[in-house]
């Protein structure tokens, strides 16, 4: 009885596999498997320097972080008041400007979280995260 | 002789209503086991519908469906089913991998495969093909998504578990770890049950 149980969940993990692999392949242009966000979605502190007044700088900490210190400039948007500080960043945000979100360091979610939310409730399209976030930025200007 | 007589009619006057009794036994336990196996099968639909639908809210946008419906407006639920737009995966990948259990590439090959393996359980719920299997199965996804959810409480991340894609995006913990346990429990119960038919059978 056991056996057959057993025979039973690896026929129907294996039948699973094969749409799994053929979505994989469907997929295999729009999904990177090396990092969260692909590579044209994410920008680096000296290139996001170059673009000067053309970028929009948002930070996705907590409030209390925010308060403490952030980048020149920065505007909090972050997913704890999202509805209210939505509004507030849309005011400053003209089309054709790039927005660079970041949060605390390289293993944060909370900027892809929001730049992801930016691209599909803002419908903005210019939007990339800050490789290394916060402390990136604190090793190249301080 | 004459009683001999009243003993024979007397019996088999007798031997009818003892099969009438008999039979009205058998059509009550019938009864019975019709409506028993009846409430099992709904366990099983509603069981497999929360599979499937949790399936495919990982593999499509249901957002707007599931909004219409809510509202009861039909009409726009409809027009959305026929404008229904595959999530990217990359969304249910970074679900998992904010649990920080798991690699990236592994988030990305579970965000293919487990939508998938539930509908298929799921399906092998609804038409009883590889049951007990299927069963298993499903039991041991609830209970990883359980312990990955209750364990990412723990180590204080504030995360949704992504277990039925958007539409749980907002989900408190408390009723995340309850729809999980009632999951579990009908799980349990008709797994329990399946295995006791089968020994009765043996």
């Amino acid at each position: 009885m056991k056996s057959s149980v057993v025979a039973q969940a690896v026929i129907l993990a294996a039948l699973a596999l094969l749409p799994a692999a053929g979505e994989a392949i469907h997929f295999r242009d729009k999904v990177s498997w090396r990092s969260a966000i692909a590579p044209s979605e994410m920008v680096t502190v000296e290139r996001a320097r170059e673009w000067g007044d053309a970028a929009i700088w948002v930070d996705a900490r907590p409030d209390e972080e925010f308060a403490a210190d952030h980048v020149p400039g920065a505007i909090s948007l972050n997913e704890d008041r999202w509805n209210e500080l939505l509004p507030q960043f849309l005011a400053v945000w003209t089309p054709g400007k790039k927005v660079v979100v970041y949060c605390s360091s390289l293993s944060c979610n909370a900027s892809r979280e929001v730049a992801r939310r930016l691209r599909k409730e803002a419908q903005l399209s210019d939007v990339f995260v800050l490789e290394g976030g916060w402390e990136a930025w604190l090793k190249k200007n301080r | 002789m004459a009683q001999e007589e009243q003993m024979n009619q007397t019996s088999n006057a007798e031997r009818p209503t003892l099969n009438v009794e008999l039979s009205g036994g058998a059509t009550t336990s019938n009864v019975k086991r019709q409506k028993s196996y009846i409430l099992w099968r709904i366990l099983d639909f509603v069981l497999a519908g929360v599979f499937i639908f949790a399936g495919l809210s990982k593999m499509f946008d249901l957002d707007p469906l599931i909004a219409d419906l809510r509202h009861l407006q039909f009409g726009d639920a409809f027009v959305h089913f026929q404008q229904l737009s595959v999530a990217s995966p990359v969304e249910f990948a970074s679900g998992i991998d904010n649990f920080k259990l798991v690699p990236w590439p592994v988030s990305v090959a579970l965000a293919f495969y487990l939508p998938w393996l539930e509908i298929f359980c799921a399906l092998g719920l609804l038409f009883r093909l590889l049951y007990r299997g299927a069963l298993t199965l499903l039991i041991i996804l609830i209970l990883v998504f359980t312990l990955a959810i209750t364990a990412a409480k723990v180590r204080g991340l504030d995360i949704t578990c992504g277990c039925f894609g958007h539409a749980s995006q907002h989900w408190s913990f408390p009723s995340h770890l309850a729809t999980n346990l009632a999951i579990l429990a009908g799980l349990v119960v008709l797994w329990l049950n399946a295995a006791a038919k089968e020994k009765r059978a043996d």
